[in-house]
């Protein structure tokens, strides 16, 4: 798929998730009812756990495309594996930011050092370090197999995360949507929870589309200065 | 030692104390009840309005970064 394509889809991908998000506002706001124990608050729910999810899917996709990267040495693999981890990061730091916030009205404090909690922000400094890693050795080369590897370890810490509420005694909830006995929240509350979670991954997969275009007319540019300088 | 270096190496230092304090984490998760008691369920709004603020203000910036950057380059490949 040519560079324009690409571009091309990730804008039009983009524009739909951005237009839903303003549908999840509107049905977070305005539609769904509002929960019994914990009231408004509970409407955080809509971001954070969407944010969670995306963050995961991406810095799954960047640890998948690191592995194959190492396995097969295509940059295209490697460029795919930037650009997901830097929206793994932005979706992340949603999550991260949202979550203290209805920590205070759940459970009375921003922040307490429970495993899921922890976890979560040790996997925000892994990939923190996936993009020092890359820009600390003179041997671009050398960088990008280093970072490869730093998210592969990275992304080993998600399932650990969804599993550490079911592990260890949490503050943090327990799943409610992914359970063998099916999801036992209200029909608008997952109706909506849905939505937002189709919104999210749109607006990332755009996003991502977007940025990997950027890599490529970087390495054209790269291409470019190397013939001029020949 | 450059800049990249250093900052790797405190990035190391952060996470081996992030999993130490994981290990950790049951005998310091329990809040004291007290804490748990004196929740405010249902009234601050503002804690919502700002998570939403958060989350549309991310993706925007990231956006916007996208944006200026392939512009950046587009100038540059014309050049």
């Amino acid at each position: 798929m040519s560079s324009k394509k690409i571009r091309l889809g990730g804008t039009a991908l983009a524009m739909i998730g951005l237009v839903w998000l303003g549908v999840v506002y509107w049905m977070s706001f305005f539609w769904v009812s509002t929960e019994v124990t914990q009231g408004v608050a509970q409407r955080i729910f809509y971001v954070h756990v969407p944010a969670a999810w995306t963050s995961f899917l991406a810095f799954g996709l960047a640890a998948l495309t690191s592995a194959m990267y190492l396995w097969l040495r295509d940059e295209r693999l490697d460029r795919a594996a930037v650009s997901a981890a830097e929206g793994g990061m932005v979706f992340a730091t949603i999550m991260l930011a949202t979550g203290p916030l209805w920590g205070k009205i759940a459970w009375g404090t921003y922040w307490t050092w429970e495993p899921r909690l922890t976890l979560t922000l040790l996997l925000w400094f892994i990939f923190l370090g996936y993009f020092l890693v890359r820009s600390s050795t003179e041997n671009p080369e050398k960088g990008k197999r280093h970072a490869a590897v730093v998210a592969i370890v990275g992304a080993l810490d998600i399932p650990f995360i969804h599993l550490s509420v079911i592990w260890f005694r949490s503050l943090h909830p327990e799943p409610v949507v992914i359970k063998a006995e099916g999801p036992t929240l209200p029909g608008d509350m997952l109706a909506t929870l849905l939505m937002s979670l189709g919104a999210f991954t749109a607006l990332f997969l755009g996003l991502f589309l977007l940025r990997y275009s950027l890599e490529n007319l970087r390495a054209e540019l790269d291409t470019r200065s190397r013939h001029a300088s020949v | 030692m450059n800049r990249n270096e250093s900052l790797c190496g405190l990035l190391s230092v952060i996470t081996l104390l992030v999993s130490a304090i994981t290990l950790s984490a049951q005998e310091i998760s329990e809040l004291p009840g007290a804490q748990l008691a004196a929740q405010g369920l249902g009234r601050p709004y503002w804690h919502v309005f700002i998570a939403y603020a958060i989350a549309i203000g991310l993706v925007f910036f990231w956006v916007v970064s996208i944006g200026r950057r392939l512009s950046q380059i587009e100038k540059k490949l014309g050049n």
